[in-house]
């Protein structure tokens, strides 16, 4: 075997790993319906839902991005331009949704909308519709418009750390002296024509590709469309729905019909949006000259009132919903007297699991055994193809390593539910008896972490010097000594941010666990969320004991968020 | 003869450097290559390190061909340019670098070592609050503590002060000669060639030592 070919191997098992899935599910669709995933695309009107999902995919997606940037921008412009004291605090709580599970996010935003919770005692009643918003809905002949409003704000609130992460640090290191030249030239005397003829080019690749990856996280939302607009369809709920009945001989034709065309359609847009969104993320890494932060900075000065107010809005923005899902699992509505009284009982309950098949305690501890495994597995791949990636690169093969690493991307067009699909109509059909094994939940928790690991361990490995290889080398350490005592603990902090990152993913996957887990002894966190909310909730606690344990799962993200904040390196515009 | 090249070609990207060039040391022999920037000066070390892959052409080192072998195999220490040491180590944890096992790992001869070097005093501080002096001495340090056969010095004084330069140029030389380590220096200076080595060639010398 030669040298190239071994370290070729990684990326075939990586790809194979990723790909034999779905090409199993693909293969199998087209046998019960007989038609190609391009046909399929045309036949998605013919479901009786197809066109609905279709149509409110993409508007719900681009309003929700939309909204995203809006919010995000007089954010990012204020802590990017001014000297702020406590940032690193500051930019980890507006960063913190993004790396929230969605089910907890849904649960926050219901907490925070629910009847006598702090937006209907307002008198905005997003939930049922009534007064202001009931208004509303008739005026623009909307319906659900209260449902509408609630997901676009959740989605807002989930994305608003890619417009911190893209944009704030661009608007932070742009030398000062470029905005002072063309404050003397008479193209810049006014605000308005330096925002356009200066700010607008310098960051707009950076919003761009803000938007556009809220765009593809809005595109594939399930858990929130699933609890904050329960009245709508997105081709990812419906798939999601769908796809128990999809992959049958003779047996509802038009459910695979749908899993065929929606994937395949959602593939392509998903393909095409991160396509361009790398694009725009080299060019805006190529643009120009950098400064320090703090001189940057320096030159603003300090925050105007205008920019404190409006960062701490955004603040309370950031932590409301997980505050509000907190109280509510304390705080007891009594249906008899509509009062609330505090109490732990909730907490008492999810713990012991009196309402469910299994405890939280059993659900969390479910959750962190697949988290761990899965953390391995895509710690281990991934760190082989970014070392594969690395070494075509190093070695002159600069083509081969950018179609690798383009590949390497493709399974971030893949959203949770079709990967769970993928698992479901694939793998599971073809070895049905891995239904029985515990560990099928590391399969697509896996697939969805590995790309986020090598695009996380590809630039470090980049940024290493090779001299401190080639210096081990000639003091006579092994390939494998090299790896042990100078890689390792040169890239630990990126390791770290990779590991804490996928074991974080995998503890809030939701879509995929959704298909393949929806009941058994076997529940993640998330699962037993959903499973409690979709409780009648004739019983006072079934709500304050969802909230319970979506707190105990957000108490767990927040904790490796602080692990990953801890260790994350400076870097601009990016993840 | 420590070293001996035979027949050496080397190219990059696709610019051939070296063709079928002979060079010999003698035991202990220090040999400066003059030559300026770009020139192939540093390819050439760095294929006797083992980190280039000659065209065409052997390298032996005290009888060993060293072709075959990878660079860890060669027993040769390198000095680069700017001075490798590793972050995540102080100073005493970067020269103990050059044992692989703690159970090999002579502190009379590291702390004889630091001394004879001037760094002694700064073993436990982060190489961040090194000078560019000090940090190449640290360097210089580890690389002998592995008992090289060969010593390669890809310029590694070129970007010190010109005092610092000199002072170090005649340290280096010293210590090379009480331990008796052939070397191989490539460098543009003249001053400090002319300090250094016991034979100087110009690029262009050693480019026409072509086989016949």
């Amino acid at each position: 075997m030669t040298l190239r070919s071994i370290r070729s191997v990684p990326i075939f098992v990586y790809l194979g790993f990723i790909l034999i899935p779905i090409y199993l599910a693909i293969q199998r669709l087209i046998d019960v319906t007989g038609k190609d995933p391009f046909t399929a695309i045309f036949s998605l009107p013919d479901h009786p839902l197809g066109s609905e999902a279709l149509y409110f995919s993409f508007i719900q997606a681009f309003l929700s991005a939309t909204l995203t940037i809006a919010i995000g921008l007089p954010i990012a412009w204020w802590l990017g331009r001014h000297q702020w004291k406590h940032l690193n605090i500051i930019r980890a709580a507006l960063t913190l949704p993004f790396v929230t599970p969605t089910i907890v996010a849904a649960m926050g935003f219901l907490a925070l909308f629910k009847t006598g919770g702090p937006i209907e005692s307002l008198g905005i009643d997003l939930r049922f519709e009534t007064g202001f918003i009931g208004w509303l809905s008739n005026a623009t002949g909307i319906e659900n418009s209260g449902h509408i409003i609630a997901l676009l704000l959740a989605h807002a609130w989930f994305n608003l750390a890619l417009v911190i992460r893209f944009v704030e640090p661009k608007i932070a290191t742009i030398p000062p002296r470029f905005e002072e030249s063309i404050r003397l030239l008479p193209i810049g005397k006014t605000r308005f024509n330096r925002a356009r003829y200066f700010w607008w080019p310098m960051l707009r690749t950076s919003i761009g590709s803000a938007f556009l990856f809220a765009f593809i996280f809005s595109f594939t939302s399930f858990a929130l469309v699933r609890w904050l607009a329960p009245n709508m369809w997105t081709l990812e709920a419906l798939m999601a729905v769908e796809g128990g009945a999809a992959g049958i001989h003779n047996y509802r034709t038009e459910a695979s019909l749908l899993v065929l065309g929606g994937a395949t359609l959602q593939g392509i847009i998903l393909l095409f949006a991160l396509g361009l969104a790398g694009y725009w993320q080299q060019k805006q890494s190529i643009s120009n000259d950098v400064v320090s932060e703090y001189f940057a900075r320096k030159t603003a000065g300090k925050p105007s009132l205008f920019a404190r107010i409006g960062v701490s809005s955004a603040l309370l923005f950031a932590l409301a919903p997980l505050g509000s899902m907190l109280l509510s699992s304390v705080r007891i509505r009594d249906r008899t007297n509509e009062s609330f009284r505090w109490s732990s009982e909730a907490w008492d309950i999810a713990l012991t699991g009196d309402l469910t098949y299994v405890s939280a305690a059993e659900a969390l501890s479910n959750s962190i055994a697949y988290a761990l495994a899965c953390m391995i597995v895509s710690l281990l791949l991934g760190y082989a193809v970014a070392s594969s990636i690395h070494t075509f690169e190093t070695r002159g093969k600069k083509k081969t390593a950018m179609i690798i690493d383009l590949l390497s991307m493709l399974p971030l067009a893949l959203s949770g539910v079709m990967v769970g699909l993928g698992v479901l109509l694939g793998v599971l059909k073809v070895w049905p008896e891995l239904f029985q094994w515990y560990g099928l939940p590391i399969i697509p928790h896996a697939m969805l972490t590995t790309p986020f690991v090598i695009r996380i361990i590809l630039p470090a490995l980049r940024s290493l010097d090779s001299s401190y290889d080639e210096t081990a080398a000639m003091l006579g350490y092994s390939q494998y000594q090299r790896f042990i005592r100078v890689r390792i603990p040169l890239m630990k902090s990126s390791l770290v941010v990779a590991a804490t990152l996928s074991i974080a993913f995998s503890l809030g996957e939701f879509g995929a666990s959704w298909i393949l887990l929806r009941s058994g002894s076997w529940d993640t966190l998330p699962i037993l969320v959903d499973q409690l909310m979709a409780r009648p909730k004739y019983f006072q606690l079934v709500e304050p004991v969802a909230m319970a344990t979506a707190s105990l799962l957000m108490m767990v993200t927040f904790v490796l968020f602080v692990i990953t904040e801890r260790f994350r390196e400076h870097q601009g515009g990016g993840f | 003869m420590s070293i001996e090249i035979q027949s050496l070609t080397l190219s990059y990207d696709e610019h051939v450097l070296v063709s079928r060039c002979n060079l010999t040391l003698a035991e202990g022999e220090i040999l400066v290559i003059l030559g300026p920037s770009g020139c192939g000066k540093t390819t050439l070390l760095r294929a006797i390190a083992g980190f280039v892959k000659p065209d065409q052409g052997s390298i032996y080192l005290n009888g060993r061909d060293l072709n075959p072998l990878p660079p860890e195999e060669r027993n040769i220490g390198m000095l680069f340019q700017r001075p490798v040491l590793f972050p995540h180590k102080d100073v005493l944890g970067n020269i103990l670098f050059a044992y692989r096992k703690k159970k090999h790992r002579n502190m009379e001869e590291v702390n004889e070592i630091m001394k004879d070097m001037g760094i002694y005093a700064m073993k436990n501080q982060t190489i961040e609050t090194l000078s560019g002096g000090e940090a190449q001495r640290v360097v210089l340090a580890r690389a002998l503590l592995t008992n090289p056969e060969l010593l390669l010095l890809d310029e590694p004084l070129s970007s010190l002060d010109l005092n610092v330069r000199r002072q170090l140029a005649a340290e280096i030389r010293a210590t090379l000669k009480s331990k008796n380590i052939p070397a191989i220096h490539v460098t543009h200076d003249h001053d400090e060639a002319a300090i250094i080595g016991d034979r100087i060639i110009e690029w262009s010398e050693f480019h026409s030592m072509e086989s016949e």
